[in-house]
This record gives C-alpha cells, sequence and structure tokens, in this order.
C-alpha cells in the first residue's frame, strides 16, 4: 500500500488543520446550530441557575439568581431519583435487546430469502407508524382482560402489567425496542453493504459456519454502526418521555414508570417551572454522556 | 486558538441575548395600557374545538361582524385538554396569544397571570359590575388576585353522577330512586352491580395521574362532603381533614373490592358497559343521550345530604383575555355580547353547557320546558364550587394527586400520612406564590 | 490526469439487481442444513408476525363499526366491518391540502439533512480540520438535548425574532438536518477505508471532486439510511408544527388528524376506531416509502478497488 503523500503545510493547513476545506462543509451544519439550538440551550443552562418562569413580552418579573438550588431540589426529588431508576431499568433491556436484535435481524434480511420485502417490511413498519396508536394496540394487549393475560392466565402478575409498579417499566422497554427496531436494522442494513462479500467468501473457504462468519466477520465489520446503535439507542432511550405519557397516562402507578424528561414536561411546561426543568435536563445530559463515554472506552477497549 | 471564529459567534450571541433579557425586562408603560384597554379594531379569538363549542362560536361571531364590520372577529379553534396550555403558556411568551381564549381553565390562571398574559378586567368601567351582575355569588371565586377579575366565568358543567338504568335494574337496584345518597349505600350498589349487572367496575373514573384527574373523583365528593369546601382555604390545604380523609377511605375502599379499577380504559367505559355510572356534567346527555338509558343523580356523601343541598365541582371554563390584545375595547365590547343573555341562551341550546349566570332556569324557561332533563344540571350549577385560585395551582393539583394515586388507588400508603405530607408541600407552595 | 475513481467500480448499480444468491447454496445439500433453514426462516416468520400484529390489529380496529375491546376483536366479525371511520375523515379534513403540507414540510427537511448532513458528515468522518471534535460534541448536544426542554425559548426565537409564524419555514427549521443522520453519514464514512479517499488525492483529485465523484456515488446506502429516517420525524410531528401554525390550512396532516381525534373522540360510534383510521392513513406514505426504497439495498463489491 502506498504511504498517502503529504500536501505542503501551508498557512492555511497550520490554522485549519490537514483538509482545511471541512472547514467549508461542516459550516452550513454549524451556522444551522447556532441559529437555531444556540439560544434555547444556552438559555435553558442560564434558567437552570435562576428561579426562572416564561412571562409575556413586557412583563416585569422577578428572576432572582439561585444558584445551584434547582440542582440540589431535583438530586432530592423522589419523583426525580425514580425516573433515573426508570431510565437505568430501561436502558439496560433496550440496549442490549436493541444491538442483539438489530444485528441479527439485518443480516437475516440482507441475505437471499423468499418474500424479503414483506419480512423486511414487517420489522420495518412499528417505527413509521404514529405511537399513538400503537399505543392503543398495546394497551388493549395488556389489560387486564388483554390478550396476553387471556394466553398465560393465572401466571400473569397482579396487579395488571402496566399498573404493577415492577413490571411496568419492562413493558414500556420492550414496546420502545419493538417500536425502534427498524431504525437501527436499517442502520446495520446499511452498513452490511459495507462488509465485502469477499470477506464472507474467505471465511466459508476457511471452513467457518454461519455462526462463526457472523462472529469474526459481520461483528467486527459493522463496528462504527455498533457504536452508532449504542449512543443512540442511549441517547434516545433516556429521554423517552411519548411512552409514559401515553402508556401509562402520566407517569404509572404512583410514578412507578415516570421518566425524566416527561418530569420535565410536568415541571417545565404544565408548571411553568422551567429552571428547575433545565436542572433536571443538565443532570440527565450529563448522565448521558457519562453512559456514553464509558461505552465508547468499553468499546475501543476490545 | 481553538476555534477562534466561533467564540466570537459565541459572543455575539450571548450579547445579542443579554440585550433582549433587558429588552424584555423592561416593561411596557402605563399610558399605552389603557390605550389598549380604549381601542377598537379587529380582534383575534380562540375557542376549543369540540362541534358544539365551534357551531356557537361561528354563529355568534358571524353575526357580530355583520353588525361590527370594521370590528371583524375571525375565530379559530384549538384543541382542548391539556394540550391547550401548552398551546397559550407558549403563545404568552411569544406575545402571540388572540385577544380571547374561550376555554381557559381557571386552574392556570394565576399562572397566566403571573406570566403577565392575562388583562385585568376589573380596569374595564363595567368590568366588575357586569361579571358580578352576570354571575352572582359564584364570580367572587373566579377573583384572582383580590380584588381583580383575570377571566371571566364562562360556562360550567355541574358534576353529577350518570347511571344506566338498564344495568341498574339487572343488579336489582331501583332505577328510579336508586340508593346512591350514603357511601354505605353507594358501596352496597357498586357491588350489586359488580356481582349482578356484568360490568367490570361500578364507576370508571380515570385513575391516572395526570394533575387534572381528581377534579372528576376525589373533588366533587370532597366539596359536597365540606359543603363548599375548596382544596386549599385561606392557604391551608384542607383536604386531609376529617372530611377529605372520609372521602379518600370511600374511594379506597372502591378500589380495594374491585368496583373502580386501577387500570386506564382504553375508549368510554361508560359507553362501553363496562362501568354503570360516570362522573360527567350535562354535556353527557347529548353524547350518551341516544344509546344509553340514563338517570342522574347527586354525588354521595359520607352520611347523605338533600340533593337541594349538595354542592359539586363546577368543571368550569372561563373566557380570558390576554395582554398581547391590542385592541381591548373591541374585545371587552365583544365579551359582554358574547356572554349576553341572547349568546348565552344559544349557548345553552346548541351544546347543552350551563353558562355562568344566575337563574338559568327562570331566564331560559323555554327551553328547560322543551328539554326538562337538563334541569337537574341547571339545578345543580346554582351549587357549584371552583378550583382554588392560588399561585402554583397547576403543581399543587400535581402533589395531591401523587398523594392521592400513592394512598387511595394503589393503595401503597396510608391515606392520613400521606395526604398530611402532600398537605405541608402544597401550604408552602401557596404561600411562597401569595 | 489519472484515471480517476470511477462510481461504477466500488458498487454495483443500484436498483437494477436483486443480490445474487449467497455461496451459501452448496451447503443446502447437506440435511442438517436444510433444518436449519426451516429453522431459520420459522423464527423470521414468528418474528415478523410479532412485529406486525399490532400494525394488523390497527388495522382491523380501524375498519369496525362498534370496538370490540375483547380478545376476539382481533378476529372481526365480517358484519361488523365499515369503511365509515375512513370516510369520516375524508370529509372531516381537506385531505390534499393536509398532504401537501406534510410533504413540503417533510421534503424541506429531507433537503436540508441530505446536502447539509452529508457534507457535514463526510467532513467529520474522513477529514481532519480545526474544530472538527467541536462540530461532532455539537452534534451530540443537539441529539441529547430534549425538545421538550427547547420548545418555548425556540418558539419564541422563530416567531419574534425571526418573524416566521404561520410559514413553513417556520416548521421546517429547527428539523431542518436531522443529527440523528448526521450521526448516520459519519459513521458510515467512517467505515469506509481512508484509503479509498487517499488514492484519489494521490491522483490529484481536489477535495471538492472526491466528495462528487467517490464519496457521495458509495454513499447510497446511507443515502437511502437517511431518507427513511428522517421522513418519518416530520411526518408524525405533531406538537411543532400545530405550535407554529394557527391558520389551518397550513397544517400538516399529522396535526389536522389530531385535531380530528379529538373533535371526533367523544362523539363517534368507534372513538377508538377514528384514531385508528387517522393513524393508518398517516402510516401510509411511510409505508409506500419504504417499499420503494429498500429494494436499493444490496450488496456491495467494495474490495476490489483498495487493492
Amino acid at each position: 500500500m502506498a504511504v498517502a503523500a503529504r500536501p505542503p503545510r501551508r498557512l492555511i493547513n497550520r490554522i485549519a488543520g490537514r483538509h482545511p476545506v471541512g472547514v467549508a462543509f461542516a459550516a452550513p451544519y454549524m451556522i444551522f446550530l447556532v441559529v437555531i439550538y444556540a439560544y434555547p440551550i444556552i438559555l435553558a443552562i442560564y434558567m437552570s441557575f435562576h428561579d426562572y418562569f416564561f412571562a409575556a413580552p413586557g412583563a416585569q418579573v422577578d428572576r432572582p439568581f439561585i444558584g445551584l438550588d434547582n440542582y440540589s431540589t431535583a438530586l432530592g426529588d423522589p419523583a426525580f431519583r425514580r425516573a433515573l431508576l426508570n431510565v437505568v431499568v430501561f436502558l439496560v433491556i433496550n440496549v442490549p435487546l436493541t444491538v442483539g436484535l438489530a444485528l441479527v435481524l439485518a443480516s437475516a434480511l440482507n441475505t437471499a430469502l423468499p418474500f424479503r420485502t414483506f419480512f423486511r417490511s414487517s420489522y420495518y413498519l412499528p417505527y413509521v407508524t404514529a405511537s399513538v396508536a400503537l399505543i392503543g394496540v398495546w394497551l388493549w394487549l395488556f389489560n387486564s382482560d388483554g390478550l396476553v393475560n387471556a394466553i398465560i392466565g393465572e401466571a400473569g402478575p397482579d396487579p395488571t402489567w402496566l399498573v404493577n409498579r415492577f413490571w411496568a417499566m419492562p413493558i414500556i422497554a420492550f414496546f420502545a425496542t419493538w417500536k425502534q427496531l427498524g431504525f437501527y436494522v436499517l442502520v446495520y442494513l446499511a452498513a452490511l453493504q459495507n462488509v465485502p462479500q469477499e470477506l464472507y467468501d474467505a471465511a466459508a473457504v476457511d471452513g467457518a459456519g454461519k455462526l462463526r462468519s457472523f462472529q469474526h466477520v459481520t461483528v467486527p465489520g459493522v463496528r462504527s454502526a455498533t457504536t452508532l446503535v449504542i449512543i443512540l439507542a442511549t441517547i434516545v432511550g433516556a429521554n423517552f418521555f411519548t411512552e409514559p405519557y401515553l402508556l401509562t397516562g402520566g407517569g404509572g402507578p404512583n410514578g412507578a414508570s415516570i421518566s425524566p424528561v416527561l418530569l420535565m414536561y410536568q415541571e417545565g411546561i404544565e408548571q411553568n417551572k422551567p429552571g428547575y426543568a433545565a436542572a433536571i435536563g443538565v443532570i440527565l445530559a450529563i448522565g448521558v454522556v457519562v453512559v456514553s463515554l464509558v461505552n465508547r472506552f468499553l468499546l475501543e477497549r476490545d | 486558538m481553538r476555534g477562534t471564529k466561533f467564540v466570537r459567534t459565541r459572543a455575539i450571541v450571548a450579547i445579542v441575548t443579554a440585550f433582549l433579557f433587558v429588552a424584555a425586562a423592561c416593561g411596557g408603560d402605563e399610558e399605552s395600557v389603557s390605550e389598549a384597554q380604549r381601542s377598537t379594531g379587529p380582534i383575534k379569538i380562540w375557542y376549543s374545538n369540540n362541534p358544539e363549542e365551534i357551531e356557537w362560536g361561528k354563529q355568534v361571531v358571524n353575526a357580530w361582524n355583520k353588525e361590527h364590520p370594521d370590528e371583524e372577529v375571525p375565530g379559530q379553534e384549538i384543541p382542548a385538554g391539556e394540550t391547550s396550555e401548552e398551546v397559550i403558556a407558549a403563545a404568552i411568551t411569544a406575545g402571540n396569544t388572540p385577544c380571547l381564549v374561550f376555554n381557559t381553565a381557571p386552574a392556570a390562571v394565576p399562572q397566566f397571570d403571573r406570566a403577565g398574559g392575562l388583562v385585568n378586567l376589573a380596569e374595564f368601567e363595567d368590568g366588575v359590575s357586569y361579571i358580578e351582575e352576570r354571575s352572582g355569588d359564584r364570580a367572587a371565586q373566579y377573583g384572582y388576585p383580590e380584588g381583580e377579575y383575570n377571566q371571566m366565568p364562562w360556562k360550567a358543567n355541574p358534576v353529577m353522577i350518570f347511571y344506566n338504568k338498564d344495568l341498574f335494574k339487572k343488579a336489582g337496584l331501583d332505577p328510579e330512586n336508586p340508593p346512591l345518597a350514603t357511601y354505605d349505600e353507594f358501596l352496597a350498589a357498586s357491588q350489586a352491580l359488580v356481582d349482578k349487572g356484568g360490568v367490570q367496575a361500578a364507576i370508571w373514573p380515570a385513575p391516572s395521574s395526570e394533575f387534572f384527574q381528581s377534579w372528576f373523583d376525589f373533588y366533587p365528593m370532597f366539596i359536597a362532603q365540606t359543603g363548599s369546601g375548596q382544596l386549599v382555604e385561606d392557604g391551608q390545604a384542607q383536604f386531609n381533614n376529617e372530611d377529605g380523609v372520609a372521602v379518600a377511605e370511600f374511594w379506597r375502599q372502591m378500589y380495594e373490592e374491585g368496583l373502580a379499577q386501577q387500570e386506564t380504559y382504553n375508549g368510554d367505559a361508560f359507553a362501553d358497559q363496562k362501568s354503570a355510572m360516570a362522573t360527567v356534567g350535562p354535556w353527557a346527555i347529548a353524547v350518551y343521550g341516544e344509546d344509553i338509558d340514563w338517570g342522574v343523580s347527586p354525588v354521595p356523601t359520607q352520611d347523605g345530604i338533600a340533593p337541594e343541598e349538595t354542592y359539586t365541582f363546577s368543571d368550569e371554563k372561563s373566557i380570558g383575555m390576554y395582554t398581547s390584545c391590542e385592541n381591548q375595547g373591541t374585545a371587552w365590547e365583544f365579551l359582554k355580547y358574547a356572554t349576553s343573555e341572547e349568546n348565552d341562551g344559544l349557548f345553552l341550546e346548541i351544546s347543552g353547557q350551563m353558562p355562568m349566570r344566575t337563574d338559568i332556569i327562570g331566564t331560559y324557561s323555554e327551553y328547560f320546558e322543551k328539554n326538562p332533563e337538563y334541569e337537574v344540571f341547571a339545578e345543580q350549577a346554582e351549587r357549584t364550587v371552583e378550583v382554588p385560585m392560588v399561585s402554583g395551582s397547576i403543581e399543587m393539583w400535581q402533589e395531591f394527586r401523587n398523594a392521592y394515586s400513592a394512598s387511595v388507588i394503589f393503595r401503597e400508603e396510608d391515606i392520613q400520612p400521606a395526604f398530611d405530607s402532600a398537605a405541608e408541600t402544597i401550604n408552602g407552595l401557596v404561600e411562597e406564590g401569595s | 490526469m489519472a484515471e480517476t475513481i470511477q462510481a461504477d467500480d466500488v458498487v454495483d448499480p443500484l436498483g437494477a439487481e436483486e443480490a445474487e444468491p449467497r455461496a451459501d447454496q452448496p451447503e443446502l445439500r447437506a440435511p442438517g442444513e436444510r433444518w436449519k433453514r426451516v429453522g431459520f426462516l420459522t423464527c423470521l416468520t414468528a418474528g415478523a408476525l410479532i412485529f406486525l400484529f399490532p400494525f394488523y390489529y390497527m388495522i382491523v380496529g380501524a375498519l369496525q363499526t362498534e370496538p370490540n375491546p375483547d380478545v376476539s376483536g382481533a378476529f372481526p366479525d365480517p358484519s361488523n366491518l365499515t369503511l365509515d371511520n375512513f370516510v369520516d375523515i375524508n370529509t372531516a379534513l381537506n385531505l390534499p391540502r393536509a398532504l401537501l403540507n406534510s410533504g413540503i414540510f417533510t421534503a424541506g427537511v429531507i433537503l436540508g439533512t441530505l446536502v447539509i448532513g452529508l457534507l457535514a458528515g463526510y467532513a467529520l468522518a474522513q477529514l481532519e480540520f480545526r474544530g472538527r471534535g467541536f462540530v461532532f460534541s455539537a452534534m451530540l448536544i443537539v441529539l441529547i438535548v430534549p425538545f421538550q426542554l427547547l420548545m418555548i425559548p425556540l418558539y419564541v426565537m422563530i416567531v419574534r425574532w425571526y418573524g416566521l409564524a404561520d410559514t413553513h419555514l417556520g416548521m421546517i427549521l429547527p428539523f431542518a438536518v436531522n443529527a440523528t443522520a448526521v450521526f448516520v453519514f459519519r459513521q458510515f464514512f467512517m467505515q469506509i477505508p481512508k484509503d479509498v479517499f487517499d488514492a484519489a488525492r494521490i491522483d490529484g483529485a481536489s477535495e471538492l471532486q472526491i466528495l462528487m465523484r467517490v464519496a457521495i456515488p458509495i454513499s447510497k446506502p446511507a443515502l437511502l439510511t437517511a431518507v427513511l429516517v428522517t421522513f418519518i420525524g416530520p411526518w408524525n410531528e405533531f406538537l411543532w408544527p400545530f405550535l407554529i401554525t394557527k391558520e389551518t390550512d397550513m397544517q400538516p396532516l399529522a396535526v389536522a388528524l389530531a385535531n380530528y381525534i379529538s373533535n371526533v373522540a367523544a362523539r363517534a360510534a368507534n372513538p377508538f376506531g377514528a384514531i385508528l383510521a387517522g393513524a393508518t392513513v398517516l402510516a401510509i406514505p411511510a409505508v409506500v416509502l419504504f417499499l420503494a426504497f429498500q429494494r436499493k439495498f444490496v450488496q456491495a463489491h467494495l474490495g476490489s478497488s483498495v487493492k
């Protein structure tokens, strides 16, 4: 393999890096981010340190600086603590299941199958359907008279699934996993297009069966897609809102399935305490970043 | 050296942001406020999007527009329900609320007022007199803060108990004089309904935790039991007193015996005949009238009170006038027009909901002759109680609902300690705001 | 100038062929392998049915006159079937107008994402430039912060500062470049060996040429994924367009349906059916789009050009 020839170190390279055109390519996106998101995000952080509420333009309002009060209240709030626990339960169920199932399914759907279109569509369908409708269906399924209880009879928990302190969160996690799987299958499907057929052929020649070629060709071959899937699943999982909002009507049995973002919605929008909501948001974001960094560290160690 | 360009952009953004905060902080001056009040011209209004209110809204708007061509009112619908609070809150912050919103929930008024979004109707010359003349004694419940009227009480749906006569017959209960006056009677009837009436629940209020759900299970009965007491009075929580605990224990027993369900029903349990009773307002007559042979009864109390003395929750919606309105003069005239005797009557006819007007039965006797089934509700409408108008009211309701859910619906805690703890938090909340 | 890399060297012409049967054909003759294949297909089918079932139930529910919340509702009585719920929707909403608005909103978002997102994703993956880490972090921040927190300030900004209330641009702007898609592009380009691009550089191609002649052609799977992924957001989005547009003829389908649902909910004979009918109508274009695009996911033969 030839070594890439180094371009001369000109002034532009010293300022903007080896490929200064990258700045130009990334610029439209950065402009977009600044124009649209800079103000709301900076405001959110600002709000978290103040006793803040939204007011009409021209209204005289007092918004005193209160330092870390919002943060300490949040950390001491039992609802927030429960919400954080719920996020952990959710992620523990959702992320590994998503990564595993999505990759396996994508590999399966990438082969020559009879009725391939049918199979691909069926896994993708929940992803495109509006939550409102799907949740209606799941409510029906997991009702005390629903299909699931009809099938498993006495073995069902009491109180029944969605109003059960212990089961509400896992059901939500399964729902979310099921619903979003289509997206991750798609990501892996795209990534699999770039795994050269030659590698599979070589593995077959070496006598590897399906399982071994999966382990040694597929999995490493989609490494960067796996990182994407894990990080996205973590972020999306930490931010889940629609499911507790719709599936368990405002946080479930005694807040058993409340999520941090649902709490932010209640506090920030319903009760007009956006400073407090912002503090919750910041704590959540820090948590997500930490988890992602840990993930990345673990992944890169292999 | 990293990203100097971006540092500069950030600085610009920060400066602009700071400038805007300063600009926002400097309020308008007194002069322009009363100017707006005198000013006339076209105004915008929003009404909720249920079909009857739209129908009424369109008629009123058309009639007005014919008579006032230079003060045109284009009306618009927004969905009712919790979403409308979000929309109004966002609009207040952006400064583009319409002049009038015909679906302002009283519980949200303290918040909107704190945000500087509402116009104090008492500032109009005939403001206080008009409101108090139209709504009588009940008007006082809507004055907040003290002496101001930041909302005009518009229409109420006094909460009563609807029951399914066929199911009552099936359960061996008298469908014309149902035994629902005391808690004991109600519980016994419920048991019979579940055992013999073939229903899943005697009554199925939503067990979910949204802040407003208590308005349809606990609160109407609390009001009846205390004889017109509010959740919070004079800055003190009242629900953890004897009466409140009695109501809570009644509901707790309903849940414990399986007479009410802990799960939300996916649809309308009363319409689907999965439950035999429901807490409703007069709107229910139009909704269930054709399909179910219904009867109506006042909410129960511990030892029973005469129906003529029973109070209940109003489930009221007000009209708010918002500060972004430029032509408040017209808005006020339109407000009076829309709540005139004629238009209140039109609303009653079209929707069956009760305008917040004194002596509805007398004023609209013709209507009630033709539609006697609404008379019960009109009668009850004279004795309604509103949510407490206190700062932080939504937060208060959420706190209460959480405690209620834990101790009554899911029975994971005991009632008195849960209520006491919520009361303490709420007392702190209410005090902070005043 | 030396021969530039041709796109043809890198991928098969897309859409023209289905993937050829894999090299595992010979294995099928062994009896154990046949059972494995049967087992594999059975599992896949079972999984597909489980995934499909709620969707099937949704359609069934949408077609019923009376709701049937019992278990038997899954296998409806033919006499209970009707198209009324769908007919109601057509009369209650201005369906073509709502579809047009949804289309404009979604197309705007897809355009912004594909153009700006691809550029950014490619730069993040394959170009070394100052500020690269910063851009990546900014993208992650936007992904992490939930919309509920930003909603009101965003609204104030777009309506008051930029004056874009009741415009399609106002609807599109917050979603104009989907951060997830940028991330997808980045990861996709990271998977492509650097050598592919360096080879072009050695041949004297400018960065722009490399982008146009090498990066974009091989990014078809990522582009397709980005379209399918980005499409869903604005298509199903209710809250933001609802805030931004107050004129009913500006509202996209998701908003119109939500209005219809809360309008109809208390009145219809089968309110649940109405909701499901609405959701079905909303889902159909997405499904059609997917069916059309998914054929393009074909195995690529990437190896040859690197050697």
